[in-house]
């Protein structure tokens, strides 16, 4: 449903991305893992329109949408969460989800959707008249998640959600990526983590100073000898 | 003494209003595309000039009148995003030469249509409500403090209720994330350029009875409302309402019991005081500003 066919891009003469060619089929998890600079979120950024390619090209759903704007993307079914969560600061929580939705018919259904997601996430139901700002990381994580699917998506592109959070937190989100993938949207997850990523996903690349290094399922993965000492740490 | 205080805390109530209307124009504009829009001080100039060409010159009734005002400035401010501002998004020093260009082509056209004079503008209502024997509140002025209140409250029910006001105020907190949720910085800032214009534009029309209508006359009201911005402390829409009354109120109060130049002086200082003590302004966060 979603391939990258030599993608590159190029931030003046640092090329970020080189020649990436990667495929995301239906339902699947699919895990971006390396280190600081791999080119990981450059990644996703390509994919959802905020990073031009210099070459290559993005296919989703059998269309072509390298060439086009960040918000034409949205209605297209591609939701980012980008690196950093991104919540609005001076927006309440429900004015952040209700922001999800922003390319749909407000109405019933959009409604719906938020009692969902509320009901979904507890905590943002707890806290829906306060300003995101005041939320905690994990929170904000939750409410960046939360946001991203009020769009109703076809594609979630996660950008280090475990990022800065406590272990029990980053069990909290993984089981949450794992129940958003059992409703049959598939997802890229871009991690540091690897473990957390490895046991989410169905298949992973690993980049390294943007070029494609390793790819397979990710269980074969766990067991690489490259990739237990470099991002497993055993 | 009590009845001079409160005639000036009339006369300033009357002042904030149509500044508040200019300076929130202004914060708006800055908060969604980073352009600090000199021109401002000319789109109120227009509305004036509105009044001047159909209301002074035609005839035609004030209220319909004021109302064009408001639609014809908020046009001139999309006219503004669209043949400029569009062609120079990320770049805020390109839009700020760009509005200073703009500024002098609008003070030139007005010029060479009017004349460089000072136009007379007849009121339309000679009422007075007269609340003691010293303290009187001309309905012309009451107007403009109360439509100015209905704008404002408008102003804040659409940003806070309504589907393109959080996208808005997206754009103004996160130009990326915003355009992660599918809002476009076109949308958004077509809409700050019409409410932005239409703002300056009423408050132009609704106060030229009041004041001298000139071609230059976007200067003093421009000064005014960067003080009244910076001391709110910039992209606060809040806070550039509050610093209004404050600035107007400051500026009244000097202009009646001392004059009007010791009034700019103390205004400027007033802001160079919060620029000191409170760079990002009364309401300004950090990261914000
Ligand atoms: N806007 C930019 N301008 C210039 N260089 C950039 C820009 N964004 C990223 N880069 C460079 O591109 C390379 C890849 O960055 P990217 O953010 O994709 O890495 P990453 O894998 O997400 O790293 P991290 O794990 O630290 O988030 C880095 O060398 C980075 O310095
Ligand atoms: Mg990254």
């Amino acid at each position: 449903m979603l391939e990258l066919r030599e993608a590159t891009v190029s931030y003046g003469k640092v090329t970020a991305l080189h020649r990436l060619s990667l495929f995301v089929g239906q339902g699947q998890v699919v895990t971006i893992i390396g280190a600081n600079g791999a080119g990981k979120s450059t990644t996703l950024r390509a994919i959802s329109g905020l990073a031009r390619l210099t070459s290559g090209e993005i296919r989703f759903q059998d269309a072509r949408i390298d060439n086009l704007a960040a918000d034409v993307i949205v209605s297209r079914g591609i939701s980012h969460v980008p690196e950093g969560r991104r919540v609005f600061p001076d927006m309440t929580v429900r004015e952040n989800l209700m922001t999800g939705a922003f390319r749909r018919r407000f109405g019933p259904e959009v409604d719906a959707d938020l009692e969902q997601t509320l009901v979904r996430f507890p905590r943002l139901a707890e806290r829906s008249q306060q300003l995101a700002r005041t939320l905690s990381g994990g929170e904000q994580q939750m409410l960046a998640i939360g946001r991203a699917l009020m769009a109703r998506p076809a594609l979630l592109l996660l950008d280090e959600p475990s990022m800065g959070l406590a272990p029990v937190i980053i069990d909290e989100i993984g089981s949450i990526i794992r129940s958003i993938n059992q409703t049959g949207v598939p997802v890229v997850l871009v991690e540091q983590n690897a473990e957390l990523a490895l046991s989410l996903a169905d298949y992973a690349y690993v980049l390294e100073r943007g070029r494609l290094c390793l790819e397979g399922e990710a269980a074969s993965l766990r067991d690489n000898e490259l990739v237990r000492t470099a991002y497993l740490g055993v | 003494m009590l009845e001079l205080l409160l005639q000036t805390g009339l006369n300033a109530l009357y002042a904030a209003a149509y500044l508040s209307l200019v300076a929130v124009g202004l914060v708006l504009i800055f908060g969604v595309m980073g352009i600090i829009n000199f021109a401002h001080g000319e789109l109120f100039m227009l509305g004036a000039y509105v009044v001047v060409a159909l209301y002074s010159g035609l005839q035609m009734p004030f209220v319909l009148v004021a109302a064009i005002g408001l639609v014809f400035v908020g046009c001139v401010g999309i006219l503004m995003e669209l043949s400029m501002f569009r062609q120079l998004r990320g770049n805020p020093l390109g839009g700020l030469v760009a509005s200073i260009g703009f500024l002098m082509v609008l003070q030139a056209l007005v010029a060479m249509g009017f004349g460089v004079r000072m136009e007379h503008v007849p009121p339309f209502t000679q009422d007075v409500i007269i609340l003691s024997e010293r303290v009187r509140l001309p309905v012309q002025r009451l107007i403009v403090i109360i439509v100015a209140v209905m704008l404002l409250v408008a102003l804040w029910l659409f940003l806070k209720r309504t589907k393109f006001g959080w996208a808005l105020r997206a754009s103004a907190q996160d130009k990326e994330a915003a355009a992660l949720q599918g809002i476009s910085l076109r949308t958004t800032s077509l809409i700050a350029m019409f409410i932005g214009g239409a703002l300056a534009g009423i408050a132009g029309s609704l106060t030229a009875p009041l004041i001298s209508v000139t071609p230059t006359m976007g200067h003093s009201v421009i000064v005014a409302a960067f003080i009244v911005i910076i001391v709110g402390g910039i992209g606060s829409l809040e806070g550039a309402v509050l610093a209004a009354f404050i600035y107007a109120f400051v500026h009244t109060g000097v202009t009646t019991f001392l004059d009007g130049v010791i009034a700019d002086i103390v205004g400027l200082a007033l802001m160079l005081a919060v620029l000191v003590i409170r760079p990002t302004g009364f309401f300004g966060s950090a990261d914000r500003a």
